[in-house]
């Protein structure tokens, strides 16, 4: 759900609900499967064209994106300005291109950071087993039933309102999905036969993670963080309508469409293509994760 | 109240015009309810008005909010009052005199009750003051400072008996400080007056209810002592609207009457439209932005003059607050008596600039932080700033803080460069004494300045008595502290009042509080 | 099933002191105290100094921890220092405005969804599906204060439809209560619609190819009796499952809305909170949230165990 910073609770319920056995090499089939639906591949390009509108921002933005002109303030898309310019002059256009870099750090940047400890955590919980086990899932329990919003807001005022601080919040808001995720992994895969031969061949934790678990667990990891990077982006957003983010003049789109909120009578351009851009840029993400997850799904293939 | 069209001269115009009539008034608002309306007052209705913050108390001698205020001046009376040019003139005291500089005699007014039905008399006021002094929340205790005893003369009169000269009392006791409650509620309820205020002032409309960040609710007090005008409201609906567009909305939408306060961004919109009147009304506030002295960069004068010259303040006026307001000389608004209109703001001079970052050691500039409040308006003029200093060399970074933050910054000295809003005090003393006045340890003195000249000329306004003299100092004061820049001043702010054509008798005083006695609303 | 209960509950201790040692760190972390923002404009630093003591705000932390503590072990929540009512009546005045939104928001949802979700996974890969799939996916990628932005612009602005701020309870005031609350409802109900008809929609299809289905389709059953019948049920589980958790988040998440709304609900609560360093109703209120997002839960893993025995003994 749009509203909530942590997402929608799907992603929960699939963590929750048994996952079908894996076998390595299948992924191939399973790319194929996902390019087989129109839906994938579109995602795919969108996702590419942001991050490569990200990278190449310096080289097509038009105009310097923090460049002020308070005699030419919000004034009307034309051909000098395709997207108008904002409130103090300042051209649309260049600050949304840049601000693709912002909001895409935000959200890759707090989905990896998420990723990683999450990961970390729940490989541990799933192989300690036992009281570690039951501490690290419980202080997942504690951050999850924590309300995100006060988490982020009181992280912010701590660390400072800038994105670093953002980027920390949302990792930690995001990281008990990503750990119960991989512990369920854990379980799941420790339990199947060729893994318990090769324990019982003497391979060592350690090996046995490396070769079965991480390829096996990568899938629904992949799934769910395409699916976080989305609502991270999102997350974002909504998060600078508390002050939150990017410092100005930086601009990312979620403070665009905020300072944009109170010139929606007289310059709705402002609001209006950042929030396209939030937009187009999520529901790629979405694509891509609902094909990958279709493709992954054998009971959806009739 | 005439329909405002898009001409700006039809709108200055007609308050002047009720600042002609109003002058001649000896009760507040006695002839205001007349100016410009074309039938006679009507009872009844429900006025209702949005603010952008919730109230925090109902105990004025506890408070420390500007939107308390506006309800208070509803409910509570004070003291003395003030008409549309900030003249003092009598309230709950009929007249003052003052046989030596130490001693102030107040004649209250007689035959005048609290809404509980106890008596308004010179011990009342006595416990109020006392009040004021002992009790441990009273943020009233600095502004009465000055009071070393009050002796009740006889029933009406009372005698303030002053540690020191103090020539800005009278103002002080327009407001809170002046504010009378009623010794029977305030003993009997104790810390329930800060939620409940019903029967504890005098004024036009007594407090009914408050359901927080709901609404507050203040209806007709119909045994108020005044017989000239109103009150003519049934009741009045106080209603906090966080966001600034929702509530211009919802005036616009005719979910509420009267709004507080309209954005620059807004106000040439309001302007054109004609379902909403609007009311530009000078106020006391000034935005400025505090350095700090006691550490680097700004410990060093010079670099402080290149911030100042750095900055183009009719750019910032003009493109960020859109001239819904005024270039600031100082810490003095225009509508003040002491305003010295002969000394110029600072203008933008480049070419000083850099010749006082060489003098300070830096000529190809320096790098610092400007703190400001997470608000549209503070983001916009900071980011004006930034642009502007960057083209004198001079790089800062913006740090976006919250409310809290920004005063545990300011409070500790951590800042170099931190933005600061003053709502304004009807006499010169409350914009100024306490930001600039040598003060150890925590206080409103952020940039920590210290300079004996300062300090003399603060307190030679205090005791002098004689405006016309008052006013020489503050005008030395204004240009001292344009050499010595403990505050960088930017704007004095016009705040534009919006209402429903419906709404008839409003009276703006340049305080910015909005008092209901004489308004009523047109069927 | 009384012990399971009663096991699981007890298992929530441990989180719920975990997550008082995190709000109290974390509010105490921030810069600034609530002295300072209440005594804003006052001249006299001496008085703040006296309400700091007051206060409990001189101690060291770990006292001040310990303090809470015992008194939230009696079951006292505290005080809030802003405006001295206990943390429960802050609480409770809330909530109600904070449920029936949650409630209304649910129930919009459950209109839209449900047709939508059911038809959808009926006539797969129609053109009633892409619909059903492109609103729910744009339902989920569309920022809630962006929507809100525009429900109020047209709704509120333009056509006058409904009132676009404030709070009137529908159980007192009726009919302009319940229009109060609806722009904020449909805000926060369309993004719940598009979760709810994706669920939906894959429970149905999951549902829908179980071999009992087929079994009824043999039977000779029409389709929308086997729907109707068996398949609705089943399917309508996820949903319930979703919906549950979602009520954990609107209660304390809906924060945005409330703001942009004027509604006095729970979460704007305790973001004023935060804001004004209320610590006592930050941490009454984050520790009220985070329980009642663990009831929530485990009243949803109850429900949803005790429907479908496979699940039970995870």
């Amino acid at each position: 759900m749009a509203g909530s910073i942590r997402g929608s609770g799907i992603a929960e319920t699939a963590a929750v609900l048994p996952s079908p056995p894996r076998v390595r090499g299948r992924r191939w089939t399973v790319l194929r499967q996902a390019a087989r639906t129109r839906l994938g591949p579109l995602g795919v390009v969108v996702t590419l064209a942001t991050i490569a509108v990200a990278l190449l921002a310096p080289a097509i933005a038009p105009y310097d994106p923090v460049k002020q002109d308070l005699g030419n303030t919000l004034a009307r898309p034309d051909r000098a300005h395709l997207m108008g310019t904002d409130n103090v002059g300042r051209d649309v256009l260049s600050r949304m291109i840049w601000g693709t870099r912002v909001s895409l750090m935000a959200g890759f940047g707090s989905v990896a950071l998420a990723v990683a400890a999450g990961g970390m955590l729940g490989l541990l919980a799933g192989y300690a087993g036992g009281r570690t086990d039951g501490l690290v899932m419980r202080l997942m329990d504690a951050v999850l039933s924590f309300p995100p919003l006060v988490l982020a807001l009181a992280l912010g005022a701590v660390l400072g309102a800038g994105l670093g601080g953002v980027v920390i919040a949302l990792g930690v808001v995001y990281t008990p999905t990503f750990a119960r995720l991989m512990r369920g992994q854990v379980l799941t895969i420790t339990a199947r036969e060729y893994v318990e031969a090769a324990r019982a061949l003497g391979a060592p934790g350690w090996r046995i993670a490396w070769q079965h678990v991480l390829p096996n667990a990568s899938a629904p990891i992949v799934i769910q963080a395409s699916l976080s990077v989305a609502f991270a982006i999102l997350a974002e957003a909504s998060l600078s309508f508390l002050g939150l983010g990017v410092q100005p003049p930086g601009a990312s789109w979620g403070s665009m469409i905020n300072a944009g909120r109170g010139y929606l009578q007289q310059a709705p351009w402002i609001v209006f293509w950042p929030g396209a851009a939030l937009f187009v840029t999520v529901v790629g993400l979405n694509f891509v994760g609902d094909a990958v997850r279709d493709a992954l799904d054998p009971r959806l293939r009739t | 109240m005439r329909a405002s069209t898009p001409d700006a001269d039809i709108d200055r115009r007609d308050f002047l015009y009720l600042c002609a009539l109003a002058s001649g008034a000896l009760a507040p608002g006695l002839s205001a309810g007349t100016a410009g309306a074309q039938t006679a007052p009507r009872k009844g209705g429900t006025l209702r008005v949005g603010f952008y913050l919730e109230a925090s108390t109902m105990d004025p001698h506890l408070s420390g909010s500007k939107v308390d205020r506006q309800i208070y001046h509803n409910i509570y009376e004070p003291l003395l009052t003030l008409d549309v040019k900030l003249g003092i003139k009598p309230g709950l005291a009929e007249s003052w005199q003052q046989p030596e500089p130490k001693i102030l005699i107040l004649k209250l007014r007689q035959g005048v009750k609290f809404q509980d039905g106890t008596d308004f008399n010179a011990e009342a006021v006595r416990f109020n003051f006392n009040r004021m002094k002992t009790e441990p929340k009273s943020v009233r205790k600095g502004e009465v400072a000055s009071i070393e005893s009050v002796d009740v003369v006889d029933a009406h009169t009372v005698r303030l008996n002053l540690r020191r000269p103090d020539a800005a009392l009278l103002a002080t006791l327009t407001d809170r400080a002046g504010m009378m409650v009623s010794p029977k509620v305030a003993q009997e309820r104790g810390a329930e007056l800060e939620r409940n205020a019903k029967g504890a002032g005098t004024g036009p409309f007594e407090f009914v209810e408050w359901v927080k960040d709901d609404h507050l609710l203040i209806k007709r007090h119909d045994g108020y002592w005044g017989k000239q005008g109103g009150p003519y409201l049934d009741r009045v609906r106080y209603r906090p609207i966080p966001d600034d567009t929702v509530k211009l909305q919802s005036l616009q939408s005719g979910e509420i009457d009267v709004i507080d306060y309209v954005q620059p961004r807004d106000v040439a919109g309001v302007r054109a439209d004609r379902n909403i009147v609007m009311l530009d009304v000078p106020s006391l506030a000034a935005f400025s932005y505090q350095l700090n002295h006691t550490r680097p960069p700004f410990n060093v004068k010079a670099l402080r003059q290149a911030v100042a010259y750095a900055l183009d303040l009719d750019q910032i006026v003009k493109g960020v607050w859109l001239n819904v307001g005024t270039p600031a000389n100082g810490p003095v608004p225009p509508t003040s008596w002491a305003y010295d209109k002969t000394i110029p703001f600072i203008k933008r001079d480049l070419a000083k600039a850099k010749a006082k970052l060489a003098e300070g050691g830096k000529p190809s500039g320096f790098a610092f932080t400007i703190t400001t409040a997470n608000i549209p308006i503070n983001v916009q003029e900071a980011e004006v700033i930034q642009a502007q200093l960057a083209e004198a060399g001079m790089t800062a970074k913006i740090k976006l803080v919250d409310a809290a933050t920004q005063l545990s910054d300011g409070n500790s000295k951590s800042f170099d460069m931190i933005s600061y809003q003053w709502s304004g005090r009807p006499d010169p003393d409350g914009n100024i004494y306490q930001f600039f006045k040598t003060t150890p340890g925590t206080s409103l003195n952020w940039s920590g300045i210290s300079n004996p000249q300062i300090d003399a000329l603060l307190d030679k306004t205090r005791e002098v008595s004689s405006q016309a003299e008052r006013k020489k100092l503050y005008s030395e004061l204004t240009k001292i502290l344009q050499d010595e820049l403990p505050m960088v001043y930017i704007v004095h702010p016009i705040e534009p009042k919006a209402m429903s054509p419906k709404v008839q008798g409003y009276e703006p005083i340049p305080d910015g509080m909005m008092r209901f006695k004489d308004v009523w609303l047109k069927a | 099933m009384g012990r399971l209960v009663l096991r699981r509950l007890l298992a929530t201790v441990p989180v719920l002191l975990l997550v008082t040692a995190g709000v109290f760190a974390l509010i105490h972390l921030t810069p600034g105290d609530p002295v300072d923002v209440m005594m804003a404009e006052s001249v006299d630093d001496s008085v703040k100094t006296t309400l700091r003591r007051q206060l409990g705000l001189d101690q060291p932390l770990y006292l001040q921890y310990a303090a809470w503590m015992g008194k939230l072990l009696r079951g006292d929540l505290g005080r809030s220092i802003r405006n001295g009512e206990p943390v429960i009546e802050n609480v409770g005045r809330r909530i109600r405005p904070s449920l029936q939104l949650a409630a209304l928001a649910m129930a919009i949802s459950l209109v839209v969804a449900t047709p939508l979700g059911i038809l959808s996974a009926a006539r797969r890969n129609t053109s009633v599906d892409r619909f059903g799939t492109t609103f729910a996916l744009f339902g989920i990628c569309m920022p809630n204060f962006l929507l809100a932005l525009l429900l109020i612009f047209f709704f509120g602005v333009k056509l006058r439809w409904l009132p676009i701020s404030g709070y009137l309870d529908p159980f007192e005031e009726g009919l302009p209560g319940l229009r109060s609350l609806v722009l904020p409802a449909l805000t926060l109900g369309l993004a719940l619609a598009a979760v709810v008809t994706r669920t939906l929609r894959s429970s149905m299809l999951d549902a829908l190819s179980e071999d009992y289905v087929r079994t009824a389709r043999a039977k000779g059953l029409s389709e929308s009796r086997v729907i109707r019948g068996h398949v609705l049920k089943n399917a309508l589980i996820p949903v319930v499952t979703v919906l549950g958790l979602q009520l954990g988040t609107l209660i304390g998440g809906a924060v945005i809305t409330e703001y942009v709304f004027a509604l006095p609900g729970v979460g704007r609560l305790v973001v004023d909170a935060v804001f004004a360093r209320d610590y006592p109703l930050v941490q009454g209120v984050v520790l009220l949230i985070a329980i009642g997002f663990i009831l929530s839960n485990l009243a949803v893993d109850l429900l949803y165990g005790w429907i479908d025995p496979r699940i039970r003994h995870r």
